[in-house]
């Protein structure tokens, strides 16, 4: 879809401003205008019903041999100008501190536009449509009373236009549109004890990029009443008892465990320390290139902003870079980062495309896209038997992970034993924890992509001042050897 | 723009989209914005944070609508927009209306600076020069970030409720770093204050270097318990998330709060006490919240004994009490209820940290933590987390190496229930996630902090 004029007009406005000031030879300047809109209902009453929009311009340059940002949210020409103005100010300040100049590769300039394929506008669904689809399986979690103690569900909408120009020539149009719905059930027994199920995941974070067939598909009237029974569950079950287990993770968890593990040690920026101020550094560093072995030979895990209904797919990255599928761990070993321009330069390499700010008003920086780990084959209930002794969990509830993105923990709602190839019992509060490379080198089975779906994540956190993006992750069942499991 | 105008321009739009019962509250924050890493001053910004969000009340059915532009037109079309959709919302029966005149006035708090708000590219340059030559001339890499911020905010209501404030609060986090990606030593060190003549850069960037120094070549322990001084930091990362899980009233109508069914009890140690204080020197928050109520100190625990959470006007008309001012504002993170503003943890009698080491004989010394999780069990506030940027072992009252990361896993609770002495002096942190948050806190010695991992290894 293409920009509106008005826009175009303007980010024009901005080049030719920039062009003005001799010190500037690298420009972008970006439009982004969003729609949203945020439904909840909790315990049978509205819980917060918005809708928002937000819009504005920011100009992103290299002047001096220093980068500068600035941004507006006033459409007009004086406004956009006072922006590149100010951005070639903060440059030109910065680079008394600089040591050396930005190296900031050419690319020949990107056109076109990009939409997201869906077949129906959320915007144009009726509230009371969208409400009656959330005040159902809300009233279904409740029916029965005690112990669920309190139950919600929650629906979100985001529309996304943007438009990038650059002074290479870039001129890409790009309508993003995603969206997620969920539910939880909280019960609480007679001696205090709480315990939360969730579907399809945690709460609130759940989404992927298409319409409001999402709905239909995600099916939260059917999943209700097993998530009000296994809430009720939970308060009687054992906890999960300490020790060295085999764990099987389904595939909501999966996706969790990829995206800590794999997906923030593999940005560029972070491995060169640019995050240390908010989200830490990595373990992998440009030395293990192609040496360090992450996981076993059957993990492959790949950056992929072309897949469809991920949130971390797209046209054109926030620098230019076209959308595509690359390694990052291949059969094992590290191989690739989620780059961009420059982060790849630096290591004499090309952009994995990563690049995304998460509004009109922030510096775009490497985000994860849809970093997947590869589907092999068989199924969930073929790993569940072949299993002898074991813990499979799914849906998580608590994570953590060092600032090196090694020394991880993670508690989900769900934990099942596992003895002689069937599921046995519910445990409580179970937690698994590990040190990421010796845990993906313990990776004995992957199932097969009929048991792989692509989980969104919203509020993926990063940046300071902090930025939320969307991102999403492929994820099948896996099974891993000997790992530290107990409860909380 | 200035507060008062902000205001004006909100009860124009309010005359203008003409609801009887409707609510704005508006703010624009200005901030310049220099983050470095390794050395490179890599991110240096001007950001403009607008945001109005109105909400729109029929019959008690109330929808909210939000935009960034601050205009009257705008802001009026947004009203409009709410009021559309306003009778298609279920009716919420303990809606109580929103605020009107009669609501008492805000302390008048002088959170302003003249020197914060008109810092430039160049100043914020000039006062990172110094922090860049010490660290390199360390041997080590300088990370961290200047932020110079302007706010200014306002509500108005459709009853006549007319506020506005402005503020400022200049922030320094700096790291020294032996290696690039964080895999080596590192120091840190931070302050916050309103004037950003009063940040004392010097003295943060030598503690900085200082820890990052002392921290080489660290060694491992295995998990277990251990006696352990928190800094204050460290324990102000553990409040926020104990604010997150359990200090708003939506947690606790919930079933989710820790205080859940023990209000009145003891929780903790008697040593310990929790008030949202808003009004006091260590808070960065505007007097009123988002509907316009008075800010006011809500004590939270006290002398160990739950006492209560904190409230906006809709669960405080549920729960038959007053609104303490905590309507959260919007696009925070959490679960979206009231939440504290200014949490002051109550220090105790110790002078200095090294009068805590002092009281072990083996143990911990904990500066920060990193990726606190609360989750886990909130009704315990169990908590997981890992230490960073100075973690060292304590021999015989006195630190003797640097350690690797480590991993607890603990109630907060009841750790503090086995915590036997807190500092006098109080470090007051920014939180991340809303503008104007702040948690003030001691550092603090917990007797057998349960570390459930040992050293990290690659």
């Amino acid at each position: 879809m293409a920009a509106p004029a008005k826009a175009r007009d303007l980010c024009s406005a901005a080049l030719r401003r920039a062009e003005q000031h001799a010190q500037v030879t690298h420009v972008e300047v970006r439009w982004l205008s969003e729609q949203s809109e945020r439904l909840r209902v909790r315990d049978g009453a509205p819980d917060g019903i918005s809708s928002g929009r937000s819009a504005g311009f920011s100009v992103r340059l290299i002047a001096s041999g220093a980068w500068g940002f600035a941004c507006t949210g006033e459409a007009a020409e004086a406004a956009v100008h006072r922006m590149v103005d100010e951005a070639v100010a903060i440059a030109r300040a910065s680079a008394r501190l600089s040591e050396k100049p930005v190296r900031f590769p050419p690319r020949a300039g990107e056109v076109g536009e990009y939409s997201t394929p869906l077949e129906i506008d959320p915007f144009t669904v009726p509230l009371e449509t969208k409400l009656a689809d959330l005040a159902t399986p809300e009233a279904e979690l409740r029916r029965g009373g005690a112990p669920i103690h309190s139950a919600e569900a929650w629906m979100h909408w985001t529309a996304v236009d943007k438009l990038l120009m650059t002074s290479e020539g870039t001129d890409v149009s790009q309508r993003l549109v995603y969206g997620g719905v969920g539910l939880s059930a909280i019960a609480v027994g007679s001696d205090g004890r709480m315990q939360r199920r969730s579907f399809p995941g945690f709460p609130g974070s759940e989404g992927q990029q298409g319409g409001y067939e999402i709905v239909a598909r995600t099916g939260l009237m059917a999943a209700a009443p097993r998530v009000r029974s296994e809430a009720i569950e939970l308060l009687g079950a054992e906890q999960c008892p300490e020790g060295v287990r085999d764990v099987l993770l389904g595939s909501n968890q999966m996706a969790l465990q990829i995206h800590e593990s794999c997906g923030h040690p593999t940005e560029l920026d972070r491995a060169l320390g640019a995050e240390i101020s908010l989200a830490g550094g990595s373990f992998l560093q440009p030395e293990d290139l192609g040496k360090l072995r992450y996981g076993s030979e059957i993990v492959t895990l790949t950056a992929d902003s072309i897949a469809p209904t991920g949130l971390g797919t797209f046209g054109w990255d926030d620098e230019g870079s076209p959308a595509r599928k690359a390694p990052l761990i291949e059969r094992g070993v590290f191989v690739d980062y989620l780059s961009s321009r420059e982060t790849a330069a630096a290591l004499g390499r090309e952009s994995t495309a990563t690049v995304r700010a998460d509004g009109w008003n922030r510096v775009p920086m490497i985000r994860m896209v849809n970093v997947s780990l590869e589907p092999r084959a068989g199924s969930l209930e073929d790993l569940v038997a072949d299993t002898a002794d074991g813990i499979l969990f799914d849906v998580n509830q608590s994570w953590s992970i060092d600032d090196l993105r090694l020394n991880f923990q993670f508690s989900c709602e769900l934990a099942w034993e596992i003895k002689r190839g069937k599921r046995v019992r519910l445990l409580r509060d179970a937690r698994y924890t590990g040190m990421t490379p010796r845990f993906w080198q313990s990776c004995d089975a992957i199932c097969g992509p009929e048991e792989a779906r692509i989980w969104g994540l919203m509020l993926c956190g990063k940046g300071d001042p902090i930025q939320s993006m969307a991102v999403a992750h492929g994820a099948p069942p896996g099974r891993f050897r000997k790992v530290e499991v107990g409860h909380t | 723009m200035t507060g008062a105008e902000l205001a004006s321009m909100l009860t124009a739009a309010l005359a203008a989209a003409g609801e009887p019962e409707a609510e704005v509250y508006a703010t624009f924050a200005k901030r310049g914005f220099a983050r470095f890493a390794v050395g490179e001053l890599g991110q240096h910004m001007q950001l403009e944070d607008p945001s109005v969000v109105v909400r729109v009340a029929r019959d008690r059915r109330v929808a909210e609508a939000s935009c960034t532009v601050l205009g009257e037109q705008a802001i009026a079309d947004a009203i409009r927009t709410a009021a559309r959709t306003a009778p298609s919302v279920p009716r919420d029966e303990g809606f109580p209306g929103f605020a009107g005149p009669d609501e008492p006035n805000p302390l008048a708090l002088a959170r302003h600076s003249e020197r914060t708000a008109r810092a430039s590219a160049e100043e914020r340059v000039e006062l990172l020069s110094p922090v860049f030559r010490r660290i390199r001339a360390a041997g080590l890499l300088a990370t961290g970030v200047l932020d110079t911020t302007s706010r200014i905010e306002a509500v108005a209501t459709s009853h006549g409720l007319t506020r506005s404030y402005e503020s400022t609060l200049a922030t320094f986090k700096v790291w020294a770093l032996e290696s690039a990606g964080g895999s080596g030593a590192a120091g840190h060190g931070m302050c916050a204050h309103v004037d950003l003549g009063a940040l004392d850069l010097e003295a943060q960037t030598e503690l900085a270097v200082t820890d990052a120094l002392r921290s080489r070549n660290a060694g491992s322990l295995p998990a277990g318990q251990y006696d352990t001084v928190l800094g204050a930091l460290a324990l102000a990362e553990l409040v926020e998330w104990l604010a997150m899980i359990g200090l708003g009233a939506r947690e606790l109508e919930q079933g989710l709060s820790p205080l859940s069914g023990r209000l009145g009890q003891r929780i903790t140690a008697e040593s310990f006490d929790l008030m949202e204080d808003p009004l006091g020197a260590h808070a960065f928050a505007a007097p009123f919240d988002r509907e316009g109520v008075a800010r006011r100190q809500v004590p939270l625990i006290r002398a160990g004994v739950a006492q209560g959470v904190v409230h906006d006007r809709t669960t405080a008309a549920r729960a038959g009490v007053g609104s303490t001012g905590n309507a959260s504002a919007p696009g925070g993170f959490g679960a979206g209820g009231p939440s504290p503003s200014s949490l002051v943890v109550q220090g105790g009698s110790a002078e200095s940290v090294d009068e805590l080491i002092g009281g072990i004989e083996r143990g911990l010394y904990v500066r920060r933590l990193h990726y606190v999780n609360g989750y886990l069990e909130p009704r315990r506030a169990v908590m997981t987390g890992l230490s960073r940027d100075g973690t060292f072992l304590i021999e015989g009252g006195k630190v003797t190496k640097p350690i690797e990361s480590m991993r607890f896993t603990d109630s907060l609770l009841e750790a503090l229930e086995r915590s036997d002495g807190m500092t006098r002096a109080l470090t007051v942190a920014p939180n991340w996630w809303s503008a104007g948050g702040s948690v003030a806190a001691p550092a603090v010695r917990i007797r057998g902090l349960n570390f459930s991992s040992g050293s990290r290894q690659k």
